[in-house]
């Protein structure tokens, strides 16, 4: 990805933009007793566009601004969604995306790999209070549900940063056909 | 060219996983300060705007998981109508026996009228963390409506949590779910005593601790803030305010206390409006 000023404010408003969608609609609504969760979705798709450091660096942001916004800790969400971007990026550099049900696969795989983050982060600083088996059933739906919003969302990011996209295919135009002394 | 682009990516990296562990020795078990304080004030006024406009969308949201939900519930509640009709005759018994008592020992202020030296003043939900590891709200209720950190908010089903950190026109609310909350609370109306914790990543079950195996405790009794007071030590919340309803008591064999499970009356999943009681005296 080339980042131009341009497509830095795009990145940062993109950003900005997902981390409010979640702290006021995702974070507030529930199917099945889980709300999704977009951002580690958010994280895998930049990362899938952008490449290792632009993945990195938009989880390590997302985490900070979505912590600090509500009071949690800053650092450990940073750390894991920084981590999430990283693979991701890591993923498209080494492979070529050839089906369209990779990014919502891949969303999928590391916003349990996400989930389960927060959680050991969490479990290192310590938790007095019981667990629930229900944390695993919540790990899981957030999995299901980035895959199904993973799936526009990748799209939707293409479209708004192609033009920073060195290997985005051209739509080729069919060239009209000249006809001679017209 | 390419060796020192790949140490430059190290560097990044390497920049961002250590600022990542030093934010978070700093600010674990704190507010963030600074930083928190100077973001939340520049986006409370875009989570409102968001808040607004995604109201909609959200119930929409909402309308299909309660249909889903909405066959069980009915008959649960059939079954509370009942229950709470008898209840609710016990109820008016005890009222007149507590006023005749009241008037014999000459007691003015009872545990529910002690909530009166507060203020309540009513918010909005704006944003909520999207994780089970830290439950907490963000409401549109600031330092110039009067809040301050440790003020008890309630939903008007019950007790939700205290405030955490306050901006001018926002603060952030633990909510009694939090992994990092404990409430003092006695059960109604045998009065036992003991601290409400919850179980993380299920938020319909809390967990009264430390009621004395002893103490017979019913299912459908209610579990209230115990609001204790000692020289200059007070609890954070006022004595009387609804927090739960007891949905299991278990004694374990050996145990000189037992566990007591219960569901909390605030819909702490689908909260919206919420009332901070600000102006207590600690």
């Amino acid at each position: 990805m080339i980042v131009t000023p341009r497509i830095f404010a795009r990145l940062a408003a993109i950003v900005l933009v997902g981390v409010l969608l979640q702290l006021s609609f995702f974070s507030r609504v529930a199917l099945f007793d889980t709300s999704p969760d977009l951002l580690p979705a958010l994280v895998v798709s930049l990362g899938l566009l952008g490449g290792a450091m632009t993945g990195a660096v938009a989880g390590f942001s997302t985490g900070l601004l979505a912590a600090a916004l509500l009071a949690g800790p800053l650092g450990g969400a940073s750390l894991v969604l920084l981590a999430v971007g990283y693979l991701a990026g890591l993923f498209r550099e080494r492979f070529e995306i050839h089906s369209e049900l990779l990014p919502p696969l891949l969303c999928l795989a590391l916003t349990v790999v996400a989930e389960l983050g927060f959680g050991a982060v969490e479990l290192t600083l310590g938790v007095d209070a019981p667990i629930s088996a229900l944390v695993v059933r919540d790990v899981l739906l957030k999995g299901i549900y980035a895959f199904f919003l993973g799936w526009p969302l990748y799209l939707l990011l293409r479209r708004l940063l192609r033009p920073a996209l060195v290997e985005e295919p051209r739509v080729a135009r069919r060239r009209q056909p000249t006809v001679m002394g017209v | 060219m390419y060796r020192k682009q790949v140490r430059r990516r190290r560097a990044v990296l390497t920049l961002l996983v250590l600022s990542s562990f030093l934010l978070l020795t700093i600010t674990y078990g704190q507010s963030s300060g600074g930083l928190q304080d100077g973001l939340s004030t520049v986006f409370s006024p875009l989570q409102t705007v968001a808040d607004r406009a995604l109201k909609p969308a959200r119930d929409l949201v909402g309308w299909f998981d309660q249909t889903f939900e909405a066959r069980g519930e009915n008959d649960r509640l059939r079954d509370e109508l009942e229950e709470t009709r008898t209840q609710a005759v016990a109820g008016q018994e005890a009222l007149q026996e507590n006023a005749q008592l009241r008037k014999l020992v000459g007691l003015d202020r009872g545990p529910v009228l002690a909530a009166s030296a507060y203020e309540p003043v009513t918010g909005r939900v704006i944003a909520r963390s999207p994780t089970v590891w830290h439950s907490a709200v963000t409401i549109d209720v600031g330092r110039g409506d009067g809040a301050r950190v440790d003020d008890p908010v309630i939903a008007g089903e019950g007790l939700v949590g205290q405030v955490a950190s306050v901006q001018p026109s926002s603060s952030q609310v633990t909510l009694i779910t939090d992994h990092a909350s404990a409430v003092s609370a006695k059960v109604l109306p045998s009065g036992a005593q003991g601290v409400v914790r919850p179980e993380v990543g299920n938020p319909e079950d809390l967990v009264l601790d430390f009621i004395a195996s002893a103490r017979k405790i019913g299912v459908g009794q209610t579990v209230v803030t115990a609001g204790w007071r000692a020289r200059d030590l007070a609890s954070l919340f006022p004595a009387g305010l609804p927090i739960g309803e007891v949905t299991r008591a278990s004694i374990v064999e050996q145990e000189a206390s037992q566990q007591v499970h219960l569901r909390p009356y605030a819909d702490l999943a689908n909260l919206d409006l919420v009332q901070v009681l600000t102006g207590g005296s600690r």
